[in-house]
């Protein structure tokens, strides 16, 4: 089993110097053919899209007879060696999770590994900024044990309690290739977008069914919450889900690294916060002030970016 | 005759309300102070039953039904205990417990007519066929039972069959002179014909003046021929008699809600469940009328649409655009002229609306008509692609139009034939489907006479009648438009106007008897229908192995076999059909052309499941065919309204066709339906705008897209455009 995990870890390549993201995929028991089959499906789909985003991006996704408590424990350990604090590290789960009334467990080939086990293999892992996104069934339980300051951890059920199979990991994934869910359209596609989007297709997809919703996704980033299902970075909840990029979609780090171009982005990152303290007074300006104005910085900033773009 | 000798005659037909019976005919008589003092006497009697019967009288109801569980364990073999704590329940809302009670009793005494009356009281309130097996089961076992009698009059009735029910009332007459239930079926018979039932309110009230519920019989009637203002005037006439009927107050709240008249509906049904009558219809339809807020009414010209608030910025455009096409066709083909606004309610949550319709969840039926008020399912209350919203508003409509030109008289299978025929009329692809349990029932000859049909809508004999009714229905209206032309159709209608039978109607408006329309109308439908007629044990043989060909993924094989399995039934289009495993796997071998043209033929057909339409709309679009693209897209919409994509996609296509105005509509949808991705949301509807030259609504929504992303390259764009 070591040796497996240490195979994934060789596919992890080069490193560079500037901060990576590193993803790890982990796809559990299906139970049957057709769970088995879907969560390989996500688990690959997860993979290539990540694999392929801008930035650096180090992925490794294990599925199948290779997610093994074992193997996962091997795999932890070599990552705690190599992530750094700058790093950004996510984990994904898919597959079926459980729980007893103590205790979560996200379900494996061999001995299950519960919420607590999670939490242990992450805790060497040194990397500052942290997301843990639990798709499983049951995963509402894994909240309390997982939380922490600095992680972000996002569950697609409530409690414990909501124990269907859940869809939640197939709309967070769909979030991660549809441009759509980038809703400020920064290029950036960051964690509370992600979590909105597939929160929202989730609550639709049971709507069109005329099905109960057997499943309520939370996002808990404070460190100390039971989670919320619809977050507000302006009122706390959320927040560092909000700078936590996922993947980047465009070209917009590259302009980054170009000097010619550092004043013009100098502007627009000075035009976007205008903008943003703009729409924070909103509610106390005259309508028509506001509209005038927030004219006038967008004009700006669309001339900056047609700058930019020559 | 005595006083008391006069009692003892009168209370012979309450015999067997034992201890209640000389209470009981006081009450028969109006004299409802002594009967109070007698129902009193007796609820401090020793005897648990005199006590239950004394508790019941005095509406003390739990108590009631306390001493009889005493009286009936007293002696548990009596059946007149165990019937009359059945009646008890069955008065009190317990259907269920009830029916228990009265099988116990046949269980004790098989031939005991008050047991099997009970059980078929309760038969008959869910209008099962065998309440009149029952009933007539009673009369065999006392011919002298009034109240059999009775229930058969009101169930013929119902039926429709004046003349049954006139002949089983005045036998209950025959039986007791006093029979006041008969009497108010007599009534009711008269007032369903237009005619004041003068002798029997005048003969009832001579037995007891204060007998509220001869009116609010007919009222229930007029209920069951759709005349609903009519039956409100009725309901009100029985609570002017008797006040303290809050059944009946109950009643009248539940049709002024139909009617939409909710202020005093409301009024009605709390004064009702304040005086004590607490049943489900009550109980929900007030819980109906506090979420009346959730509700917007907006009005605009004839129409008045309700809509619920969450989705009526979404569906009001649509619904107000098909429903001012419906009327305009209908009210120019029927020749009617709307004089008073019409008025549609939409439900995204299918028991609210089935609360609306009958007081009571668990309602099979997409909408129904209340003279000209229109409640149905919204496009949400339904698994998309299972709900055709606008073929069931065109039904509804269709209603609205064909009572007003028939004031309200019409027979059920007329005036749903009629709908169910001018869905098909206002597109070919809607309109009742031809099922295999409809197929199965003509291939058993279990269609009904035109003369009898309204019975398989009012009280089915089988599993699905009513299904097959509402098709027999539409195809017969279909046949007599084909041989006799539409006017022929519109001289039916002034035939029941005129208060015509089905068969006088037939032989005044066709000139050949109904038996012959019978007769003509099966050999054309079975000559229409011969394929899947003679084919429908093969097509089903023929699809299993179709779809185990599916399942293997035999693509070749099913492309090889499916267009003669099709052909063998081409109305089926429901999940699984050929069309669909034949484009499925038209498009597993690369075959685009083929798999579009299959779904072509699929939609034609009727096919709506919304996959494979937005599949034949990318298809379409993928050949560059645009107006096919935006036919499959339209289709999708009709069955998916509620979905952002189809309403996306529409507004593309058609801002790419330079039709800006539509797609701003499609656009505004999609914005109504709060969209994952508003900022492309709001830039999609500022490029419309802006094609539709409405440049002020241009700026505005590239500014909300904006705002919702700063950053938005496109929106960017066309900002700087709109503002150079």
């Amino acid at each position: 089993m070591r040796g497996l995990a240490l195979a994934s870890l060789a596919l992890l390549g080069g490193r560079i110097g500037l901060a990576a993201t590193y993803w790890v995929i982990l796809g559990g028991l299906g139970g049957d053919a057709d769970y088995e089959q879907r969560f390989a499906a996500w688990v690959r789909e997860a993979e290539k899209i990540c694999r392929g985003s801008a930035g650096d991006v180090q992925v490794v996704a294990l599925s199948g007879g290779r997610a093994t408590a074992t193997g996962i424990r091997a795999l932890f350990g070599e990552l705690s060696r190599r992530v750094r604090p700058e790093d950004a590290f996510v984990l994904l789960l898919i597959g079926h999770g459980s729980f007893d009334g103590y205790q979560y467990k996200f379900n494996l080939p061999g001995p299950d590994l519960t919420a607590e086990d999670l939490a242990a293999l992450l805790s060497p892992i040194t990397a500052e900024r942290q997301l843990v996104v639990n798709t499983t069934s049951a995963s509402g339980a894994s909240i309390e044990p997982l939380r922490k300051p600095g992680r972000i951890v996002i569950t697609a059920t409530k409690s414990g309690l909501e124990k269907n199979a859940t869809v939640f990991a197939r709309y967070f994934i769909e979030a991660l290739r549809d441009p759509a869910a980038d809703a400020d359209k920064n290029e950036t596609l960051t964690a509370l977008e992600a979590f909105r989007y597939a929160g929202q297709k989730t609550a639709r997809f049971y709507e069109s069914q005329r099905r109960l919703a057997t499943e309520h996704p939370l996002l808990e980033d404070t460190g100390r919450g039971q989670g919320v299902r619809l977050p507000d970075p302006a009122g706390g909840s959320g927040r560092l889900a909000a700078s936590f990029a996922l993947l980047r979609l465009g070209q917009a780090q590259e302009a980054a690294r170009d000097p010619a171009r550092r004043a013009l982005l100098a502007r627009k990152e000075r035009l976007e916060q205008e903008i943003d303290l703009l729409k924070y007074r909103k509610a106390a300006m005259d309508a028509a002030e506001y509209r005038k104005q927030l004219t006038a910085l967008l004009i700006e900033l669309a001339r900056v970016n047609e700058e930019l773009e020559k | 005759m005595t006083a008391a000798a006069l009692l003892l005659a009168l209370a012979q037909p309450f015999a067997g309300a034992g201890p209640a019976a000389d209470c009981l005919a006081l009450r028969h008589r109006g004299e409802n102070i002594q009967a109070d003092h007698c129902f009193l006497r007796l609820a401090s009697a020793a005897e648990p039953w005199a006590r239950a019967e004394g508790l019941w009288g005095l509406r003390r109801y739990r108590e009631a039904n306390e001493e009889f569980r005493r009286a009936v364990a007293e002696r548990p073999r009596d059946p007149d205990r165990k019937v009359r704590w059945g009646r008890l329940l069955l008065e009190r809302f317990n259907p269920g417990e009830a029916a228990e009670l009265f099988q116990e009793a046949l269980r004790v005494n098989p031939r005991h007519a008050a047991a099997l009356v009970g059980l078929a009281l309760v038969a008959a309130n869910g209008f099962e066929q065998k309440a009149v097996e029952l009933a007539r089961r009673a009369l065999e076992a006392d011919p002298a039972c009034v109240e059999a009698r009775v229930l058969l009059a009101r169930m013929a009735l119902e039926d429709g069959d004046q003349e049954r029910a006139r002949a089983e009332a005045a036998a209950a007459l025959e039986l007791w002179g006093e029979a006041l239930d008969a009497m108010a079926v007599l009534a009711a018979a008269e007032w369903i014909a237009d005619r004041e039932p003068g002798v029997w309110l005048e003969r009832a009230l001579r037995v007891n003046p204060r007998y509220g519920r001869i009116y609010a019989v007919g009222a229930r009637f007029l209920v069951l021929n759709r005349r609903y203002a009519d039956a409100v005037q009725l309901y009100r006439k029985a609570l002017e008699l008797d006040p303290a009927l809050s059944d009946v107050r109950s009643e009248l709240g539940i049709n002024l809600m139909r009617l939409g008249r909710d202020e005093e509906a409301r009024r009605q049904l709390e004064r009702a469940y304040d005086e004590g009558h607490r049943d489900a219809p009550t109980v929900n339809a007030l819980r109906l009328l506090d979420g009346a807020n959730n509700f917007v009414l907006e009005k605009q010209g004839l129409l008045e649409l309700k809509l619920h608030r969450k989705e009526a910025a979404v569906l009001g455009p649509y619904v107000r655009a098909e429903a001012t096409r419906a009327l305009t066709a209908l009210q120019s083909k029927y020749r009617v002229r709307l004089e008073q606004p019409v008025r549609i309610e939409l439900y995204p949550d299918h028991e609210d609306f089935a609360v609306r319709t009958l007081g009571m969840p668990g309602l099979g039926a997409l909408g129904v008509t209340f003279e000209r008020a229109v409640a149905m399912d919204s496009p949400s209350a339904r698994k998309p692609g299972s709900f055709h919203w606008a073929a069931t508003l065109w039904h509804e409509l269709n209603h609205v139009v064909v009572l007003t030109r028939v004031n309200n008289r019409a027979p059920r299978w007329f005036v749903e034939g009629l709908a169910v025929w001018e869905e098909s009329q206002a597109s070919p692809e809607w309109g009742e489907r031809l099922t295999p349990e409809i197929l199965t029932a003509i291939r058993e000859k279990k269609l009904l006479p035109a003369a009898d049909l309204d019975r398989g809508f009012v009280r089915p004999s089988y599993p699905g009648q009513i299904v097959v009714s509402y098709y027999q229905a539409g195809k017969l209206c279909e046949f007599i438009s084909r041989e006799w032309g539409f006017e022929a159709l519109l001289r039916m209608l002034d035939a029941f106007a005129a208060r015509r039978s089905t068969s006088e109607a037939i032989r005044e408006a066709l000139g050949i008897t109904g038996d012959e329309v019978d007769r003509r109308f099966l050999a054309w439908l079975e000559q229409s229908l011969r394929v899947p007629l003679e084919a429908f044990p093969t097509w089903r043989e023929r699809m299993k192995r179709l779809a185990e060909a599916a399942r293997a993924g035999r693509h070749e094989e099913i492309i090889r076999e499916g267009p003669a399995v099709r052909d063998l039934y081409p109305e089926y289009t429901e999940a699984g059909s050929a069309y669909e495993l034949l484009a499925a796997a038209h498009l597993a071998v690369g075959d685009k052309g083929a798999a579009r043209a299959e779904l072509e033929r699929y939609a034609r057909a009727g096919g709506r499941d919304p996959a494979w339409l937005r599949q034949l709309g990318e298809l379409e679009r993928e050949a560059g065919r645009t107006a096919e693209a935006l036919a499959a897209l339209r289709r999708w919409l009709y069955v998916d309204p509620m979905n952002e994509e189809v309403h996306r996609r529409l507004g593309d296509l058609l801002l790419e066709q330079g039709q800006a105005e539509e797609a701003m509509r499609e656009y505004r949808a999609v914005l109504a339906l709060g969209p994952t991705d508003l900022a492309a949301a709001h830039y999609a509807l500022a490029r419309a705008c802006r094609a539709a030259g409405r440049i002020e609504e241009a700026k505005e929504q590239v500014l909300a897209a904006l705002e919702a992303a700063p950053g938005y390259r496109p929106a960017q764009k066309l900002l700087l455009e709109l503002n150079r």
